[in-house]
């Protein structure tokens, strides 16, 4: 077990390696095809290999002609499963953010929630490894109101740093009347302003914690973004009495909004992973510049 | 007191011999201190009509007490000074005989009047510099006179004036041109003349001034004398002169208003340039003496909490750029926003739900085939039967399961082939000739919804020869001779006989076998 996790991640690693060189050619060849479809001269700079790369578009199928990235492999396999997740928290939680972590488990389907105890963070990896976990999520607090979030995708895959604010917990909320139970259907998704590179990443990292849902599911779950605080929110939706375009939304659920302050290549253990995007308030244009959307 | 007067004096002398950074400390000349500024009250007494002690009280008392006294003297003093400076205001001549007052006395009263001079400006000087306060005070008594002579000259010119060029200088010549032309007496404007020039002297050397001065009254109490006779021959600096004497009081008045709280050395008459300066010189010794200061702590640089006071951070406007952006503060309105926005991608129904891709096979999925589990209905004896058949006589054998899907697999790729070919080859291939056998039966192969009767269509889907064949002449009964009817009939016995011949032996052929069986 330990080799093939090994050799795996040494595959995965090499393969990260590659993906420049192939971007590269991937880029060469979609600036022939450019040229090709539109007529025009085809650049100078690729005018020696030009044949050999026009031999293999001619060759290309669906699956070759797009460059494949260590991304598409960290969730090559999260769509033919559904997720299954592990939620614990930081060492000595007080009760408040138990009770968070426990809602968080209702949020979240196909979740487990585990005592921290004493285990070090290794092992908790290694067993949710071993037991085909896809994905570990830890929640960190401070003087009981949760201000940490770490989402870390199992196969070595990337882990999420997210800080927390303006935490609302169902327990705040003392009218247990009024909210109700939680379904705990597949919940339909909405990504609202993820539209840079570095959103698109973050987006794809918060889906693949939920699994397909079914059609005619009731309830939804949002992550909005704005200025770069992601907005999460679950509702519960009802086909309302004025017709098709009526809808009544019943907030349900924690709200919270999440901020993204770092994105690791790999799990929560590994220390000297590389880091693919971390926050800089520091810098004079950090007011101007939004990493996540518009 | 002639003995206290001489041992007074001796204690000043010996006061002025010391050096300076003496009387910092206390030491033994606190003794002739004491004998000389008793010394010095006595001479100034009789100046001061007001003053409440007789004698300066020494014996037994400390310096604050002593300076009390002397304090004390002066406070008097300056009301009747006031009354004499508004009086002196007035009349200006009443100056010029102060002036002859001081021409009279000796060198002592000079001092003495020096020193009241020097009481005017505050009694800093009495005590601990009294020598260094006399030549001061000389100094000062030279200059304010000098001051009095540049002012009663200077008032107007200041700006225009410097070493090269002198006002006076110009009108000194102006009027020797003058004299030349017109032919005035030269003994007056000799006298004139050299009026000015000790003028001018003064301007340049203070230091001479007291015997400048002295001539100068004289010169201005002979000249009032001879005023009255030279009317016709007056000159301009007669008028201009006075003028100036009247600014040089206005000018005195100012500057003794000003100049009573100034610390300058006693210097009352301060022209503006010179107040100026004394403003800005003030200005400049308070910057300095800040710089020399420790800075205050927001000046200093990076300061941690232990080095400023306490508390003090927050007296100051601190101000300084957030680079980040605040967190959004979560109002009705934005939960509203969020709300329509989600009830919009409902209504449209546009999730960004994880799709499933669908799983391409890997592999074909193995054909599982079903056997077949009854009993087999042949029996073994047969299936071996069967299989020797077909090794020796393959065209007798049945035809096993899969050679008839074999059959049917090869009927159905020949007219596959048959459509290909047809399709692609460019020579007509005509379909070949299958032969089937099929029962027709003689209907009609037209049935149509006629209002004719059926009986009416002729139409069968059998060929004529299909529905006759039959060779030669045919003929009708109603057609045939009595020979042919006979042989007709004849043939039929025929046939009858022999179809009946055949039935019995094969009925007697049946029974021999039953019977053979047995």
């Amino acid at each position: 077990m330990l080799r093939r996790n090994v050799r795996l991640r040494k595959e995965y690693l090499y393969r990260k390696n590659l993906e420049g060189d192939e971007r590269q050619l991937y880029e060469k060849k979609r600036k022939i095809r450019e040229a090709l479809q539109e007529g025009k001269p085809i650049p100078t700079e690729l005018r020696n290999e030009e044949a050999k790369l026009r031999q293999e578009i001619d060759l290309e199928d669906q699956n070759t002609a797009v460059p494949r990235s260590h991304i598409d492999d960290e969730y090559a396999n999260a769509t033919e499963n559904d997720p299954k997740i592990l939620l614990t928290t930081s060492r000595n939680p007080s009760a408040p953010l138990i009770r968070f972590t426990k809602e968080l488990k209702f949020v979240f389907p196909n979740s487990q929630r585990i005592n921290r105890g004493g285990q070090v963070i290794s092992e908790i990896i290694e067993t949710a490894r071993s037991h085909d976990f896809t994905d570990v999520i830890l929640v960190h607090e401070h003087r009981g109101v949760p201000d940490g979030l770490i989402i870390s995708h199992l196969p070595f895959g990337p882990t999420a740093y997210f800080g927390l604010l303006n935490v609302v917990t169902r327990h705040d909320i003392q009218d247990k009347k009024a909210i109700g139970h939680m379904p705990e259907q597949y919940p339909h998704l909405i990504f609202n302003n993820f539209t840079t590179q570095m959103g698109k990443r973050v987006g794809n990292i918060l889906k693949h914690i939920f699994p397909a849902p079914k059609p005619d599911a009731r309830r939804i779950v949002t992550f909005a973004n704005q200025s770069d605080y992601i907005s999460f929110r679950n509702h519960v939706y009802d086909k309302g009495e004025g017709g098709p375009k009526s809808i009544e939304l019943k907030e349900i659920g924690p709200r919270f909004e999440l901020r993204l302050y770092q994105v690791k290549l790999g799990t929560v253990e590994q220390n000297e992973a590389e880091i693919e995007w971390v926050i800089r308030p520091y810098m004079n244009t950090a007011k101007k510049r939004q990493f996540i959307g518009e | 007191m002639a003995i206290v007067k001489d041992s007074g004096f001796e204690a000043l002398e010996k006061l002025k011999s010391t050096e300076p950074p003496v009387f910092l400390a206390p030491s033994s000349k606190s003794e002739e201190a004491r004998a000389a500024s008793q010394h010095l009250f006595e001479k100034l007494k009789p100046y001061n009509p007001k003053s409440p002690f007789d004698e300066l009280l020494v014996d037994g008392f400390d310096a604050e007490q002593i300076w009390q006294q002397i304090d004390m003297q002066s406070q008097p003093l300056l009301s009747s000074l006031r009354q004499e400076v508004n009086r002196f205001a007035k009349n200006p001549e009443e100056i010029r005989k102060l002036g002859n007052l001081t021409l009279k006395v000796s060198q002592k009263d000079d001092v003495d009047e020096m020193d009241m001079d020097g009481s005017e400006s505050g009694d800093d000087e009495l005590e601990a510099n009294e020598s260094e306060g006399e030549e001061e005070e000389d100094e000062e008594d030279e200059d304010e006179d000098g001051d009095e002579d540049e002012e009663e000259k200077n008032g107007d010119n200041e700006g225009i004036e410097d070493e090269f060029f002198k006002i006076k200088e110009l009108e000194e010549f102006l009027e020797d041109g003058e004299a030349e032309e017109y032919g005035i007496d030269y003994k007056n404007k000799k006298g004139v003349a050299k009026k000015k020039k000790q003028n001018l002297r003064d301007d340049d050397d203070e230091e001479d001034d007291e015997e400048d001065e002295d001539d100068e009254f004289g010169a201005f109490a002979g000249g009032d004398d001879e005023e009255a006779d030279k009317l016709g021959k007056a000159k301009y600096t007669d008028f201009f002169g006075g003028k100036k004497k009247e600014t040089k009081v206005k000018w005195k008045d100012l500057s003794e208003d000003e100049a009573e709280f100034e610390n300058d050395q006693g210097d009352v008459k301060l022209s503006t340039h010179e107040k100026e300066r004394v403003k800005l010189q003030s200005k400049i010794e308070q910057m300095e003496k800040a710089n020399l200061d420790p800075k205050h702590w927001t000046m200093q640089g990076e300061i941690t909490a232990a080095k400023r006071p306490k508390n003090s951070a927050l007296e100051v406007d601190l101000d300084f750029e957030h680079n980040a952006r605040p967190a959004p503060v979560i109002t009705e309105e934005v939960t509203a926003s969020l709300e329509d926005l989600i009830k919009s991608r409902i209504i449209e129904a546009r999730f960004d739900d994880v799709q499933r891709a669908p799983s391409m096979p890997t592999k074909a999925k193995r054909e599982a085939k079903e056997m077949d589990e009854s009993k087999s209905k042949k029996g073994l004896a047969e299936v071996y039967e069967d299989e020797y058949v077909r090794t020796a006589n393959p065209a007798f054998a049945p035809t096993t399961f899969s050679d008839e899907l074999k059959k049917e697999a090869s009927m159905l790729f020949k007219n596959l082939c048959l459509k290909l070919d047809a399709l692609s080859h460019f020579h007509f291939t005509p379909k070949p000739v299958i032969e089937e056998m099929s029962i027709q039966t003689n209907v009609p192969a037209i049935a149509m919804e006629e209002v004719a009767p059926v009986a009416v269509s002729d139409a069968t889907m059998l060929a004529p020869e299909e529905i006759f064949s039959g060779k030669g002449d045919i003929k009708d009964e109603s057609e045939l001779t009595q020979e042919e009817r006979k042989r007709r009939r004849a043939k039929k016995k025929r046939k009858f006989k022999a179809e009946s011949a055949k039935e019995p032996v094969k009925k007697a052929r049946d029974a021999t076998t039953g019977s053979e069986g047995l």
